[in-house]
C-alpha cells in the first residue's frame, strides 16, 4: 500500500489536475473497476427505457398494418403546434415560479429547523413525511376543494361581501404554482435539511463573532455554503416541474392555461394512448437536461470550496436566533398549516361526507363514518398494503445503494464519473408510462419469469427514482471535504475501506432521508404500477385509482386518510430505528 | 283427414317445444363439455377495468362456486393501461390475457388480431345493438352519457331540456365536461351531435356551444359530476346517468337530464387468444347470463341482459324512454380522430 501511495504521488506530480482527486486512488485498471461496474449496472437499467423512448418516438402508431413505420411526425407535431411559444412561456413561468416557491419555502424551513434553535422542529419532519405519504391526487383534490368556488375561503368571501363571485380562482397560474410548489417543498425540505445538518457551524459562529447580523450570517455563510446543493436541487426540481403532466393540466386545464405537456396529457388519454408524441417530447427534454447537466457539473467541479465537513473537527451546533426565535417557530407552523393541516382537514371532511359537500354548518348532520367502515372492513387492503411496502422499501434500498456509489464516484471525479452523472439523471424526464412499457416489454422477453412479479415493479421504481436518490447522495458527498478520505488513504486504507468507514457514516443522514423519500413516493406511485401489477401483485395506488374513477370517489378519501396514517406510522418507526442506529454510532440527530 | 290434420297440428305445436328441450339439453351438454375443458385448463386470466370490490369479486366468487376447479386470476386497472398491456403481450407473442372488457377494447385489439370471435350462451336473446354479428364482442355493461345538474344551483323551471337550451347565455362559463378523449368524453358528445343534426348543422351547433366556454376538467366523468355536486359548476355535460342516481339516493343535490340524443357506450367483453380459451368462454357465458347480470346490477352498473333491469329501471332507454346514439366500434375506429380534431379546433 505504501508503495502504491508513493508511486501515485509521483504520477500526480506529473498530472497536477488529477492530484487533487486521484492521487491516492491507484491507477490503471483498479481506478476503472468500480466506475465501470456502476456504469454497467446503470446502463442496464437506463438504456432499455431510452431505446423504447427512441423507438416509440420515431415510428407510426396504431395496431394494424400502418403501424411501426419510421416517421418524424411526432417531433414535427410538437414544433407545428401553433401555440408552441405561448405554451412554452407558460411552462417556463410555471416551472420557474413553482421551483422558486419550493426552494425558498423548503430551504428556509430546513435551515430554521436544522440550524437554529427555533421551536417546533419535529413538526416540520412530521409535515414532510405525512405530506409525502399522502397520494398526490388527494393533495390536488383537497387544494382545489379548499380554494375552489365552494371552498371555505370563497364561501367566507361571499358571506362577508354578499357577492356571488369568487375571491380566489384556483384555476389560474398562481393556483398551479401554489399547488405544485407545496407538493415539492417537502422534498426540498428533506434534502436541504440533510445538507444543513452536515454544514459546519464554525463558520457561522465565526461570522457572528465578527459582528455580522443574523441576516448577514444566514445570507453570506449558511446559504452560500449550501449553494451547490441549492442550485443542483433547483435545476432538478425545475426539470421535474417542466415535465410534470398532472398539476399543470389538472389545474391549468379548466383555465385554458396550456403548457407544453397539455397536448401530451390529452394524447395519453386517448385509446390506446398516443405515446409517440409524449416520447418525442421526453427525448427533447433529455437533450435539454443533458446540456443543463454539463453546465451544472462544470459548476460543481469547484464545489470543493463549499465542503465544510473537514478533518478539523466538526460540530454542528444550533444557531441562536435570540429574540427572533418566535419567527423561526412561525415558519415551521406556517409550513405545517399550509402543507399538511389544511389539505388534511379538507380530506378528512370529504371522507366523512356521503358525497362531496362544501364545508358548512348545515352539512354537519350528514357526517358519517360509512366510508371508513367500507374501507376498514375490506381485508384485501391488507394484502395491497403489504405488497406496496415490500416494493417501496426494496426499491428505496436498491436505489440508495446505487446512488451512494454513484454520488461518491461522481463527486470525487473518478474516471467515468461524468458518464455516471449523465446516465443517472436521465430518468427524471422519463414519463412513468414509458418506464412501465419498457419493463413490460423487457419482462416478457427475458428467459426467466419476471412478468407480473413484484420484482418488476421494484425495478421500475429504482429506475424512475434513481435521480432523487442521487440528489441526496450527491449533495451529501459534496459536503465532505476530500481531505478526510485522503487522510485515510495516506494512512493505508483501501477504497472500499474508505467508503465504508469514512464516507458511509458521514453520509448516513442524507442516505436515510433519501431512502425515506423514495419509499414514500414509491408507495404512492401509480402510472408504472398500474401497468406492471399482475393478479397477485396489485398495489395500493392502483386500488385507489380504481375507486377514484368508478363512482366511489368519497371512499377514496377515506382510504387515502387510512393510508396516510399507515404511512406515517411506517415513517415514524423508521425514524425511531434510524435515530437509535445513529445514536449507537455516536451520531447526534436525524 | 281431420284427425290427421289434428295430429299434424299437435306435432307442429309440439315441435318448437321439443326443439327448445333438445336445444336445452344440447346447450347443457355443450356447457358440460366446456366446463370439462375449462377444468383441464384450471384457471383463467381476466383483465378487467370493472370496480374490484363491487363487481369483480362477487362475479369471481359466484363463478368459482358454480364451476369448482376453475380459478379466476384478476388483473385490474384502467382500460387504457390494460389495453396497452394486452397489446404488448401480444406483440411479444406471450399473450397472458384470456378475456377483457371495456368501451374501447374492440377497435384497439381487433386490428392487432388478438380477438377470437365467440358467441356466448344466450347470445341470440341479446338485442342486435349489444353484440357483434360475427361474435367479436358481446356487451356486458351499458353506459348512458347525459348532462347532469346541481339541483341547488339550477332551479326546476330552468333545467335545460334540449341541446339548444344549453346555448342559453345564462349557462356561459357554467358548464364542465371531462377531458377524456374517448367515447365517454367530448368525442362521444361531438359524435352524437353530428349524427343527430348532420355534419354541417352539427358543426354549427358545436361552434355555438364552444362560445359558451365549457370548462374542461382533466379527469373522468365521475370527478366532473362530483365537482357539480360540490357546487363548483351547475352543469356537467357528460356524465353516466347511473352515477347521478347513486349519489341522489345518498341525498346529493344532483339530477341527470334526458337531453337527447343520449350517448351510449358499452363494456364489450372479448375473448382473447390467451392460454385458457375454454375457461374464458365459460366466464364470458357467466358474465352475460342472468346470474352475472344480477351481480352487475347490484353493483349499480346497468347490465346488458334485457331480462335484468337496472337498479333504477328508468336508467335503461327502453323504460326511461330516451333516444340513444351508440357508435359502433367500427364507427369509432373510423371517426374518432375526426371527432378529436373537432374538439381541438373548437374547444381547446
Amino acid at each position: 500500500m505504501t508503495d502504491l501511495v508513493s508511486e501515485t504521488d509521483g504520477a500526480a506530480a506529473r498530472l497536477p489536475r488529477l492530484r487533487s482527486t486521484g492521487s491516492w486512488r491507484g491507477t490503471g485498471l483498479n481506478a476503472w473497476l468500480a466506475p465501470a461496474g456502476v456504469i454497467a449496472v446503470l446502463a442496464l437499467l437506463i438504456v432499455p427505457p431510452i431505446l423504447v423512448l427512441a423507438h416509440t418516438s420515431a415510428v407510426t402508431e396504431g395496431t394494424g398494418a400502418e403501424a411501426g413505420h419510421f416517421t418524424l411526425e411526432h417531433f414535427r407535431s410538437i414544433f407545428d403546434n401553433p401555440r408552441l411559444y405561448v405554451s412554452a412561456w407558460h411552462s417556463l413561468q410555471f416551472s420557474a415560479l413553482s421551483t422558486m416557491l419550493s426552494i425558498v419555502f423548503g430551504g428556509l424551513l430546513a435551515w430554521v429547523v436544522v440550524r437554529t434553535n427555533a421551536p417546533f422542529g419535529p413538526l416540520a419532519y412530521i409535515t414532510a413525511v405525512v405530506s409525502l405519504g399522502t397520494p398526490y391526487i388527494l393533495h390536488v383534490a383537497a387544494w382545489t376543494f379548499l380554494l375552489g368556488r365552494t371552498g371555505p375561503f370563497n364561501e367566507a368571501w361571499r358571506d362577508l361581501t354578499g357577492s356571488s363571485g369568487v375571491l380566489l380562482d384556483v384555476y389560474s397560474m398562481w393556483g398551479m404554482v401554489l399547488i405544485q410548489g407545496m407538493l415539492w417543498s417537502p422534498l426540498v425540505f428533506l434534502l436541504m435539511s440533510a445538507v444543513f445538518r452536515r454544514a459546519n457551524a464554525e463558520m457561522e459562529e465565526a461570522a457572528r463573532m465578527c459582528g455580522a447580523s443574523i441576516a448577514q450570517t444566514v445570507w453570506k455563510i449558511s446559504f452560500k455554503l449550501a449553494w451547490p446543493a441549492i442550485t443542483g436541487m433547483a435545476l432538478f426540481v425545475f426539470i421535474r416541474n417542466l415535465e410534470s403532466f398532472d398539476v399543470p393540466v389538472l389545474i391549468g386545464g379548466p383555465a385554458k392555461i396550456y403548457v407544453l405537456t397539455t397536448d401530451i396529457y390529452l394524447a395519453m388519454t386517448e385509446m390506446p394512448p398516443k405515446m409517440g408524441h409524449a416520447t418525442a417530447f421526453s427525448l427533447i427534454l433529455i437533450a435539454i437536461v443533458s446540456v443543463a447537466l454539463v453546465f451544472y457539473s462544470r459548476f460543481a467541479r469547484h464545489a470543493d470550496r463549499y465542503a465544510s465537513v473537514t478533518g478539523k473537527g466538526f460540530r454542528p451546533r444550533p444557531f441562536d436566533l435570540g429574540k427572533w426565535r418566535w419567527l423561526g417557530g412561525a415558519v415551521v407552523i406556517a409550513n405545517f398549516v399550509f402543507v399538511l393541516l389544511l389539505p388534511l382537514l379538507a380530506t378528512l371532511w370529504i371522507s366523512l361526507m356521503p358525497f362531496a359537500r362544501p364545508i358548512r354548518l348545515s352539512a354537519l348532520k350528514l357526517l358519517t363514518l360509512e366510508n371508513y367502515h367500507i374501507v376498514l372492513s375490506d381485508p384485501r387492503y391488507l394484502e395491497l398494503a403489504f405488497n406496496t411496502i415490500v416494493v417501496a422499501a426494496g426499491a428505496a434500498t436498491a436505489a440508495m445503494v446505487l446512488a451512494l456509489l454513484a454520488g461518491w464516484l461522481v463527486v470525487r471525479r473518478w474516471p467515468g464519473g461524468r458518464v455516471i452523472d449523465q446516465l443517472i439523471n436521465i430518468p427524471i424526464v422519463f414519463p412513468g408510462i414509458v418506464v412501465g412499457v419498457a419493463l413490460l416489454i423487457l419482462s416478457l422477453r427475458v428467459p426467466f419469469p419476471l412478468y407480473g412479479t413484484l420484482a418488476v415493479i421494484m425495478l421500475a421504481f429504482v429506475i424512475r427514482f434513481l435521480p432523487y436518490g442521487m440528489r441526496y447522495a450527491h449533495s451529501g458527498v459534496m459536503q465532505i471535504h476530500r481531505e478526510l478520505e485522503e487522510a485515510a488513504g495516506v494512512a493505508g486504507a483501501g477504497q472500499m475501506l474508505i467508503l465504508r468507514r469514512i464516507v458511509l457514516p458521514l453520509l448516513v443522514p442524507a442516505l436515510l432521508s433519501g431512502w425515506l423519500f423514495i419509499f414514500l413516493i414509491g408507495a404512492n406511485e401509480l402510472s408504472m404500477s398500474v401497468l406492471l401489477a399482475g393478479p397477485q401483485t396489485q398495489v395500493m395506488a392502483v386500488a385507489m385509482l380504481d375507486q377514484w374513477s368508478s363512482g366511489q370517489s368519497v371512499e377514496v378519501f377515506a382510504l387515502g386518510m387510512c393510508w396516510s396514517v399507515f404511512m406515517t406510522v411506517c415513517a415514524l418507526v423508521f425514524y425511531a430505528l434510524a435515530r437509535r442506529t445513529l445514536a449507537g454510532a455516536g451520531e447526534g440527530g436525524l | 283427414m281431420l284427425k290427421q290434420r289434428g295430429i299434424r297440428a299437435v306435432v307442429a305445436a309440439a315441435l318448437p317445444a321439443i326443439a327448445v328441450l333438445l336445444a336445452g339439453t344440447l346447450a347443457r351438454a355443450d356447457d358440460k363439455a366446456l366446463y370439462e375443458a375449462a377444468k383441464k385448463e384450471g384457471q383463467v386470466n381476466w383483465y378487467t377495468g370493472l370496480i374490484q370490490n363491487q363487481v369483480v369479486r362477487p362475479v369471481v366468487a359466484g363463478f368459482e362456486k358454480k364451476y369448482p376447479g376453475v380459478k379466476v386470476n384478476v388483473t385490474g386497472g384502467r382500460q387504457t393501461e390494460l389495453n396497452l398491456k394486452i397489446l404488448t403481450e401480444g406483440k411479444a407473442g406471450k399473450l397472458q390475457a384470456d378475456l377483457t372488457e371495456g368501451t374501447t377494447v374492440v377497435e384497439t385489439l381487433k386490428p392487432a388480431g388478438l380477438i377470437v370471435p365467440y358467441k356466448p350462451e344466450g347470445w341470440d336473446k341479446l338485442p342486435a345493438q349489444y353484440k357483434d354479428p360475427n361474435g367479436y364482442w358481446t356487451a356486458v355493461v351499458l353506459y348512458f352519457l347525459v348532462p347532469a345538474i346541481n339541483t341547488e344551483m339550477v332551479k326546476p323551471g330552468e333545467e335545460p331540456k334540449t341541446l339548444e337550451d344549453l346555448l342559453d347565455p345564462k349557462w356561459k362559463g357554467k358548464m364542465a365536461w371531462t377531458a377524456e378523449m374517448t367515447i365517454g368524453g367530448p368525442p362521444g358528445f361531438i359524435a352524437a351531435v353530428l349524427k343527430e343534426k348532420g355534419e354541417e348543422k352539427g358543426k354549427e351547433y358545436l361552434k355555438k356551444l364552444a362560445a359558451q366556454q365549457i370548462k374542461t376538467v382533466p379527469s373522468n366523468p365521475r370527478v366532473v359530476l362530483d365537482q357539480v355536486i360540490a357546487g363548483q359548476y351547475p352543469i356537467a355535460l357528460i356524465t353516466y346517468n347511473h352515477h347521478s342516481v347513486i349519489s341522489a339516493n345518498k341525498g346529493a343535490p344532483v339530477k341527470w337530464l334526458k337531453i337527447e340524443p343520449v350517448v351510449g357506450g358499452m363494456a364489450m367483453s372479448v375473448l382473447l387468444k390467451g392460454p385458457h380459451p375454454n375457461a374464458a368462454k365459460l366466464l364470458i357465458d357467466y358474465l352475460v347470463s342472468p346470474e352475472g347480470a344480477e351481480v352487475i346490477r347490484k353493483a349499480n352498473y346497468i347490465p346488458s341482459n334485457p331480462s335484468v333491469p337496472a337498479i333504477d329501471p328508468t336508467l335503461k332507454p327502453e323504460v326511461g324512454k330516451f333516444k340513444v346514439v351508440t357508435p359502433s366500434p367500427e364507427e369509432i375506429e373510423k371517426n374518432v380522430d375526426k371527432w378529436i380534431a373537432i374538439y381541438k379546433e373548437l374547444f381547446q
